[in-house]
């Protein structure tokens, strides 16, 4: 890159404060153009608040911000855009019962004739092969072709930096590589992007310069090249990683949890239904599913606890005992437990106490209604032992699910269900959002738990946390499971392959465009 | 904006207490305000409506008399609402209350005994809570809106009334008025203090309130309604059907509002009459919100409402007040607490000076 | 010829105040905000409209009194969801039994007091054959009412600012986070849904009863809210459901007037039939299976920006 040409985007001391955190603390660094910059750190290290700062989402309380050498002031996203500042966030905003052009239409400030406008994305997207149909209403497309919406939407502005928010977590491998042509694309023309992710081969596989943050400091700028996965995370997450303790040599035990035959029926416009689902997990086994968001995750999840019921009562057993049309109760009483990925409003309630939320889900294996009555006192004993032994900062058992952080809360969802000592426990995206530290201790909780003897399902999209965690693995795709392997013996890029829906009969979603 | 709102980390509890009590006080002064501008004696008005009631021990009984419906259907209405289930037919569960209760006592003419009360009262509730059912069974089988049925349910209760007295249930010796005949003693709800109004309603009112509050603060039953109400994702996790949840919600509800219809009829009016529904059903919305959902909260919104409905009338006959005037003030105390409610989650913050980069 | 056309003009009269309502607050639902205080803002639209006639004897200004007396109440129902995020359904509510207050007590002068109906909109030269009555016999705002329901579709499917509005109604945090002002969309869309309430209270004085009577629209506030539902929030819709209401309230009419056989049936049922009618209607539309996808997304919900 020409060293003469002024920096591109420029940030010097900006800080964020919100109440009781300080998110951003006088950060400061540059982008060149044409430049790949990643900015690395973990959930809540304060990534997020910086992009939107540089969008003009939100205001810095202080610091300043240089774009081409000059200050300036992003008022709103519609300044961001004029000054040529494009962005793909993490969870689009896309607006599904519109169609594919007019959410295009939406992200513009001009006013474009929509048969121009028409002409315009049509040769963005060949340009990029980015191949989408203009007229289809978005809730009919995957992720990843909604994902190339948001990116058509910001390449029409010819922007100059283009802000990519963890753009990878929903895409399989493949897709990824794809993502990865169009960002060198872009790149070799001159326009600088701004990668933000907690992928560290990623990073390494694309970048050139990597900003690391933690809790909302500048930790460090390095080359990516330069630096092991091992070096950035440790910087990304300060002290040295710990591993996953397994005690050696153990043996998976017979049968527990049996799922024979499962089907959904699709519930929602939105919704991918569940489609002949078998698998059998034994006792000791964590039992893996891997899949891109929105391939029957949440039917399987809500169909395993019991939150949807089918009418056969062989599709879900336990040793034998068939569990298919008992409600989420009556699944509890007889071992079965499981954590869905929301939290706040599914998992718990926000606005009640950990001691009501305990009674959620807890009150019948551990006593807690007596004639009717819930025994307040019980519910408060235990909400304290989880709270103990999973180290949950929270004030008490009196404070409210919705007053904890994302990570607290996960670690009190996951210990009220493990200290209810589940024979099968189901998960989903145990550590979705979740800090390393709490993440670590909420593996180690599902490695232990698997030790007693339960049998352990994680519906997870991160698969380096399956491939850490799981014995076994299968793949979920349209709303259907592949067969399930030991973690030893296969490949990513078979992993990869099967998430994109490329598997023998099974008809391919089209994952892999032309 | 000199202020700007920050989200509390807790919801604040003494602002759960604190904004209804705001939210009169408010409308107590913005309506001497308004009612001055709008050239009436607004200082009166406020003084008339919510200070002699309390003042003149005469109206008390009028109070308590007023109040015992309002508690009995709002206890039942801030159940539904707690479960987010928008019951806002009362006035016609009421009426149909009213009405199963008069076609008992009408039945019953010229019989006497101990069971034709407690039969009447049974009569009540169920038809309050068989029409309460339409709604929860087109909700729950169709997922068809619950505030319109109910609503439009009501509407129709009301022509109910009028055909039934016109033309089957009239009184023969009525001189062709448009009502039922006189109840007979003993389908007469007794009166409690010898020598006043105040009737058996009025106990009853107050027990429900207080069972009502054990349930819903200690039993499973209670939790059940809270947690379909506030998150119905983790209700269903939990393993409370919402469906079922809709129906306890609907039957409760409408059986209250039921029970209040047939103490009314037998209480105060004795007969059925084509004025019967008094918008007790409505007022009850108001008195279930500003009791914060809360069933002990509801008997002090119930007083508070009634002394607005014994004051209404004070004013018409002191200062010539319309009686409309009321309805203005009911409707004010709910415009102020709903906005006030924003200070439950929210606080207002200061704004520090603008800094370096901050909004253009 | 002569008995059909007379019954077309009653059910056109009938059925054009619950068709301007009904269309104002599908623009507002359109927004994503349920504002549930129709019945109260046409109550106060038709005291205002009313005293408009009463003072000026000039129907438009009427007409327009009661559009900006609904839009000034519904700033009230405005401010409280959209400024300080109160719930939308307890203040609408809140809003009816205001407007029923407020229109009881500012009503209350003029009780036994008639004013002069609106004329028709053409001169009655054009209205002699009975068909043409048919055609051109009608007042201003019935014109009106087929004008708003090709703007209003014209607006929603072919406007930017119709999108950027459906945008908002379908999801407001990416509204948001593109840079569109949900707020103030959904001011716009409140304020236009209250002026077409006001104008919809307005009709009853004007072109139906000449008499102020306390809760004189009589729950077509609600009928209106149920037929936007019943459309699907589609327009055109709107205007077969409408007429459709028309239709019922006309036999209403002709039934209460005695004789035929439409007095076999007591009054009271016909009375009751309206409402009936709408329980029944969004039973029919809740079984069709497509009846709820064309919901805003957001309808109902508070807007609550993480920032």
């Amino acid at each position: 890159m020409d060293a003469s040409m002024p920096l591109r985007l420029q940030l010097t001391g900006i800080t964020k404060r919100f109440p009781g955190v300080l998110a951003n603390d006088d950060v400061s660094f540059s982008v060149r153009p044409g430049e790949i910059h990643a900015l690395l750190g973990e959930n809540g290290a304060g990534k997020s608040t910086l992009v939107k700062m540089i969008y003009g989402i939100m205001q810095a309380d202080a610091g300043e911000i240089r774009w081409d050498g000059a200050p300036v002031v992003v008022a709103n996203p519609k300044a961001a855009r004029k000054l040529g500042i494009g962005m793909v966030f993490q969870h689009f905003s896309l607006f599904e019962a519109l169609t594919v052009l007019e959410n295009i239409a939406l992200g513009m400030d001009g006013t474009l004739k929509s048969r121009d406008l028409e002409v315009r994305v049509r040769e963005v997207m060949s340009t990029y092969g980015l191949l989408l149909d203009p007229h289809r209403t978005v809730a009919t497309l995957s992720v990843g072709e909604r994902q190339r919406i948001e990116i058509v939407r910001a390449l029409l502005l010819d922007p100059k930096l283009l802000i990519m928010d963890e753009p990878t977590s929903v895409l399989t491998p493949q897709e990824v590589e794809q993502l990865f042509e169009v960002l060198r694309k872009l790149a070799a023309q001159g326009c600088s992007i701004l990668y933000i992710s907690h992928k560290l081969h990623e990073i390494k596989a694309l970048c050139d310069t990597a900003t690391i943050l933690r809790g909302g400091k500048l930790v460090a700028t390095c080359d990516p090249k330069q630096e092991t996965s091992r070096s950035m995370a440790e910087k990304m997450i300060g002290a040295g990683l710990k591993d996953i303790v397994r005690s050696q040599g153990r043996s998976l035990g017979a049968p527990k949890l049996a799922v024979s035959r499962l089907v959904t029926s699709k519930a929602g416009h939105f919704d991918v239904p569940v489609n002949d689902v078998s698998f059998t997990v034994r006792a000791g086994e964590i039992f893996g599913v891997a899949g891109v968001a929105g391939n029957g995750q949440n039917a399987l999840l809500d169909a395993l606890s019991g939150e949807v019921l089918g009418d056969d009562k062989d599709a879900v057993s336990i040793d034998g005992y068939p569990l298919g049309l008992l409600n989420t109760t009556g699944r509890r009483k007889r071992g079965l437990c499981a954590v869905p990925e929301e939290r706040n409003g599914h998992a718990a309630v926000g606005d009640f106490t950990l001691s009501d939320n305990s009674v959620l889900t807890a009150r019948d294996r551990l006593g807690m209604v007596i004639m009717g009555l819930i025994n307040g006192g019980a519910a408060k004993t235990y909400t304290g032992k989880v709270i103990a032994d999973f180290a949950v900062k929270a004030l008490g058992p009196g404070s409210t699910a919705g007053s904890l952080s994302g990570g607290n809360l996960q670690k009190y969802i996951m210990g009220r269900e493990i200290l209810q000592r589940p024979s099968v426990l189901v998960v989903s995206q145990p550590t979705w959002g979740v800090d390393a530290g709490a993440a670590a201790a909420i593996h180690q909780a599902l490695v232990d738990l698997a030790a007693e003897g339960s049998a352990i399902v994680v519906i997870s999209q991160d698969l380096d946390e399956l491939l850490a965690l799981c014995d076994t693995l299968a793949v979920i795709n349209g709303g259907r499971l592949s067969a399930a392997q030991p973690v030893g013996e296969v490949s990513v890029e078979e992993i990869g392959l099967l998430m994109g829906g490329v598997h023998g009969a099974t008809e391919a979603r089209d994952a892999i465009p032309a | 904006m000199p202020f700007r709102l920050e989200k509390r980390p807790e919801p604040s509890r003494l602002m759960q207490y604190l904004t209804p009590a705001a939210a009169v006080a408010l409308t107590m002064v913005v309506g001497a305000i308004i009612f001055s501008l709008i050239g009436y004696d607004g200082m009166g008005a406020v003084r008339e409506i919510f200070l002699t009631p309390l003042t003149n021990a005469y109206k008390w009984q009028d109070l308590g008399v007023k109040a015992a419906p309002l508690i009995i259907i709002g206890v039942g209405l801030s159940i539904a609402y707690r479960a987010n289930v928008w019951n806002i037919g009362a006035e016609g569960q009421y009426v149909v209350g009213g009405l199963a209760g008069t076609w008992v006592a009408l039945a019953t003419y010229g019989m006497s005994g101990p069971w034709i009360l407690p039969l009447m009262v049974l009569a009540g509730v169920v038809g309050g809570m068989l029409y309460a059912a339409i709604p929860a069974l087109l909700r729950t089988r169709l997922n068809v809106n619950e505030i319109l049925t109910s609503l439009m349910l009501t509407y129709a209760s009301v022509q109910l009334i009028y055909y039934l007295i016109r033309a089957p249930w009239k009184d023969p010796m009525g001189m062709g008025f448009p009502q039922t005949r006189m109840f007979a003693e003993a389908a007469r709800l007794p009166t409690i203090i010898p020598g006043t109004i105040v009737h058996l309603g009025v106990p009853i009112a107050l027990l429900v309130a207080l069972v009502a509050w054990f349930i819903m603060s200690r039993s499973v039953f209670g939790y059940q309604m809270r947690v379909v109400g506030t998150a119905p994702h983790a209700a269903r996790y939990g393993g409370f059907s919402e469906n079922r949840t809709i129906w306890l919600a609907m039957l409760v509800s409408g059986g209250l509002a039921g029970l209040a219809g047939v103490l009314e009829v037998a209480g105060p009016f004795q007969r059925m009459v084509p004025g019967f529904p008094t918008n007790y059903g409505f007022t009850a919305i108001i008195v279930a919100f500003l009791g914060r959902l809360n069933p002990l909260g509801v008997v002090f919104a119930g007083i508070v409402m009634a002394i607005t409905f014994v004051g209404g009338e004070v004013a018409q006959t002191t200062i010539g007040l319309p009686n409309a005037a009321t309805g203005i003030f009911q409707a004010m105390v709910l415009f102020f607490l709903l906005g006030g409610d924003l200070l439950v989650r929210y606080r207002l913050r200061r704004v520090a000076s603008t800094p370096a980069t901050g909004a253009a | 010829m002569e008995i059909i056309i007379p019954i077309l003009v009653t059910l056109v009269f009938a059925a054009t105040p619950i068709l301007l309502a009904a269309l104002g607050e599908l623009v507002v639902e359109k927004a994503g905000v349920l504002n549930l205080g129709v019945e109260g803002m046409m109550l106060v639209g038709a005291i205002a409209g009313f005293a408009g006639q009463f003072y000026t004897g000039n129907p438009y200004f009427a007409l327009l009194c009661g559009a900006v007396a609904g839009a000034a109440v519904s700033l009230i129902f405005g401010f409280l969801t959209l400024s300080l995020s109160a719930n939308q359904t307890a203040t609408g509510l809140a809003l009816t039994i205001f407007g029923t207050g407020f229109s009881a007590l500012a009503g209350a002068p003029f009780s036994a007091r008639p004013i002069q109906l609106m004329g028709p909109l053409f001169p009655p030269e054009l209205a002699t054959h009975p068909l043409w009555r048919g055609v051109f016999g009608y007042s201003a705002p019935v014109y009106f009412s087929f004008f708003m329901v090709f703007a209003i579709w014209y607006f929603l499917q072919k406007t930017r600012a119709g999108l950027i509005l459906r945008a908002v109604g379908e999801n407001d945090l990416s509204a948001h986070s593109i840079g569109y002002s949900v707020r103030g969309v959904r001011y716009l869309a409140v304020l236009f849904g209250g002026a077409m309430a006001g104008i919809a209270g307005a009709c009853f004085p004007l072109l139906l009863t000449p008499q102020w009577a306390e809760r004189m629209t009589a729950g077509r506030g609600w009928i209106a809210v149920a037929l936007v539902v019943f459309a699907s929030w589609r327009p055109l819709r709107l205007l077969a459901g409408a007429y459709l209401f028309g239709l019922v309230m006309t036999m209403e009419l002709y039934a209460k007037a005695g004789g035929g056989p439409l007095s076999v049936i007591p009054s009271e049922l016909w009375a009751a039939l309206p409402y009936l009618a709408t329980i029944v209607v969004l039973v029919l539309i809740s079984i069709r299976r497509d009846a709820s996808t064309n919901a805003p997304a957001c309808l109902g919900k508070p807007f609550l920006p993480s920032n």
